[in-house]
């Protein structure tokens, strides 16, 4: 037995400490900073710092940016959210279906933008989204629609992160809904043909239950990731133009790494924390979700 | 064995050899943009006088000012670094750099009064100097001759009224939106010269916030003017294509983009100038730069501190300015025909007796920030320019209260 313990201290004690020393200690930390008004003069003398409690909580709660980064936020959720589920089905049946050709080339086609860098991509879709020489404007122009500001106009910015975002989501989540799909047993549809089911009945009473962990785990993800939007905005508008793009943890960057008030972004984090926690647990409760 | 032995003199021959390496000081030096490319023409003649290796690393600019603070805090920093104008009050508030006072006092070679004033100003934060200036930028009008001459202006706008004249006189015969002057809704290097050349401020020496105004509130109208008008350049590739194409026929910049439109887009040479900025009550524009400072925690302050000398030594500064063009900050050097001589630099040197740098303040990041969001929102978005005042108002308060 106490070689069994070597052994498990052996294979899971690196991972558990590396989890410990850059997850947990950070966390914590975080935590401890967020009732601290520790900011970058604090740095180099540690005993200027105060122990707030909750005022930061309060100020960020009295934070106009950050409503309306939280309303943006979710806003960019809720479009990118369905979105990103109805492409992702529609493409994962129709590369499932035998009569698809090259399948593997559309699979690897739709899933090639998540291993490219979003740094990069980024760069590419604001040269696309450029007014004067962007390949977008001038596509619309053949049907004789004027030029749009796509990411210098409050109406269309934030329209263009969520389809950059969702763009980038399909190709994952795509591959989770084939195996979903795959794991469903021929043997259902045919004897639901033999009873004289339809097709939409075959999809709501075979292929959606059959889905049912797969719609969680992919929600869940999404949830937790769309909560999280950072690195789109960032790239695509900097969270402009009048912070129509800014989204919250694009706001706690900017005011932990740019203003430097770490307690202040601490507080921030916490609040987000809570949010994608209280999503994430309502998800698991839907009873969409449940057998 | 004879192995072993082998094994042996081989460690302690690279143990003493690095000991003697060590005997020959090296001073580490941290610089920003194309500044740092070219550092090393200097620091080569620099080790040639004095025997002192000069070991440069490199920053971009946007990622230097996290990099200075997380190496403040963890002590881990280099002997001095280039220091932009406006980072010197937070990093002079943090107790980073090393008071310079003493050296000052006893140096031949850096003296106050050898500097313009302007630039001096931005070393010094509560009354004690921890730098010394390098080198000076001041913004200007870049203008298309060719095309201000086909509305009639044989020479740059002089005055507010002229410069959005002709703006909008463009725009009526190119087309509104095929062309238009470039200002950013959320730079403060480009908004805050129009305060000033109205005679206001945004806050003044004992923080008193001055954003209401008439002065203030006056320069921030006509600014938004143009954004509403649309008589702002937008969706162009990059300045210098535009301002070849003719979609940025003016903008304000520094003396840097001098060498970088004649490299980038020559075909247009001899088809711009640039011109002192346009006159309210007076042609005040902006006055940046960089400094050079010695971190509290350098190793070698005495080596980096005659580094800083050589760097202020006037054959040094002229031999600077003829690698990047970038102006000197001791005003003797202004005297040399190298620079007497030149129509552009002599524009610059007039600016430069009529410019003002920020607030030399530690909180100036957050007022820059809020400064920028209200400044923003009135010229993109809805607020009128009265609302977007009383809310700026609220916010400085809230800044400065601290």
């Amino acid at each position: 037995m106490r070689n069994r313990i070597w052994e498990i201290i052996l294979f899971i004690g690196p991972s558990l400490l590396l989890l410990l020393i850059f997850t947990v200690l950070p966390v914590i930390t975080s935590l401890f900073l967020s009732i601290t008004d520790f900011n970058a003069y604090s740095f180099l003398d540690w005993s200027k710092t105060n122990i707030v409690w909750i005022q930061n909580f309060i100020d960020v709660l009295h934070d106009d940016l950050f409503w309306k980064a939280v309303l943006n936020t979710f806003y960019a959720f809720i479009l990118a959210y369905p979105l990103t589920i109805f492409f992702s089905l529609l493409f994962a049946f129709l590369l499932n279906r035998e009569e698809t050709y090259f399948k593997n080339f559309f699979r690897l086609l739709i899933y090639l933008p998540s291993v490219t860098s979003t740094i990069a991509i980024a760069v590419v879709w604001s040269w696309i989204l450029n007014p004067k020489y962007g390949l977008l404007n001038w596509f619309l122009g053949f049907f004789g629609i004027p030029p749009q500001e796509w990411l210098s106009n409050t109406r269309w910015a934030m329209l263009a992160v969520v389809a950059l975002v969702v763009w980038k989501a399909i190709g994952p989540n795509m591959l989770l809904f084939i195996a979903g799909l795959q794991g469903i047993p021929e043997e259902l549809y045919e004897s639901a043909e033999i009873d004289g089911a339809n097709r939409w009945q075959q999809f709501w009473y075979i292929t959606l239950p059959g889905l049912r962990p797969v719609l969680l785990f992919v929600s869940v993800m999404l949830g937790i990731g769309y909560l999280q939007l950072f690195e789109e905005p960032y790239m695509l508008t900097g969270g402009g133009p009048l912070n129509s793009t800014l989204s919250i943890v694009l706001y706690l960057y900017q005011k932990g790494f740019k203003a430097f008030e770490f307690g202040y972004a601490s507080s921030v984090a916490f609040i987000l924390f809570i949010m994608i926690f209280g999503l994430t647990y309502i998800q698991m409760k839907m009873r969409i979700y449940q057998d | 064995m004879r192995r072993k032995i082998l094994l042996i003199i081989m460690i302690l021959l690279i143990i003493l050899s690095s000991f003697s390496f060590s005997q020959v000081k090296t001073i580490k030096i941290w610089a920003m943009g194309e500044e740092a490319k070219n550092l090393n023409i200097m620091a080569e003649k620099f080790t040639k006088e004095t025997g002192i290796k000069v070991d440069v690393q490199a920053l971009p600019w946007t990622a230097a000012f996290s990099k200075i603070l997380t190496g403040v805090a963890g002590r881990q920093v280099p002997d001095l670094a280039m220091m932009g104008t406006t980072w010197m009050a937070p990093f002079a508030a943090m107790g980073a750099f090393e008071d310079l006072g003493n050296y000052i006092a006893k140096s031949k070679v850096v003296k106050q009064e050898k500097f313009f004033p302007g630039s001096w100003e931005t070393v010094v934060y509560n009354n004690k100097a921890y730098g010394v200036p390098w080198y000076v930028d001041v913004r200007v009008l870049y203008y298309r001759i060719d095309m201000l001459k086909e509305v009639g202006y044989n020479k740059a706008p002089d005055t507010w009224d002229e410069l959005y004249d002709a703006i909008k006189k463009l725009s009526q015969k190119y087309g509104v939106g095929k062309t238009g002057i470039g200002l950013s809704p959320t730079e403060p290097a480009n908004f805050m010269p129009f305060v000033w050349q109205n005679g206001g401020d945004i806050i003044d020496k004992n923080k008193n916030i001055l954003v209401k105004n008439p002065e203030f509130v006056e320069a921030l109208e006509f600014y938004s003017k143009f954004f509403k008008e649309n008589l702002v350049a937008k969706g162009g590739a990059n300045v210098f294509v535009d301002f070849e194409s003719g979609l940025l026929p003016m903008f304000f910049s520094g003396p840097w983009m001098v060498s970088m439109i004649k490299e980038q887009v020559p075909k247009i040479t001899g088809k711009w100038m640039v011109s002192v900025m346009p006159k309210k009550k007076t042609r005040t524009s902006f006055v940046g730069g960089s400094n050079w400072i010695i971190f509290k925690d350098a190793k070698n302050k005495k080596e980096a501190w005659s580094f800083i000398e050589f760097m202020t030594r006037t054959e040094n500064q002229l031999e600077w300015y003829k690698i990047l063009r970038s102006l000197p900050a001791v005003k003797e050097v202004w005297e040399n025909p190298e620079l007497a001589n030149d129509p552009m630099t002599r524009v610059f040197r007039e600016q430069l007796e009529d410019a003002k740098s920020t607030p030399i303040v530690p909180e100036w990041d957050k007022i820059e920030t809020a400064l920028g969001r209200r400044v923003e929102e009135v010229c993109l978005g809805n607020r009128d320019v009265k609302e977007g005042v009383e809310l700026l108002y609220k916010d400085l308060q809230k800044i400065l209260r601290k």
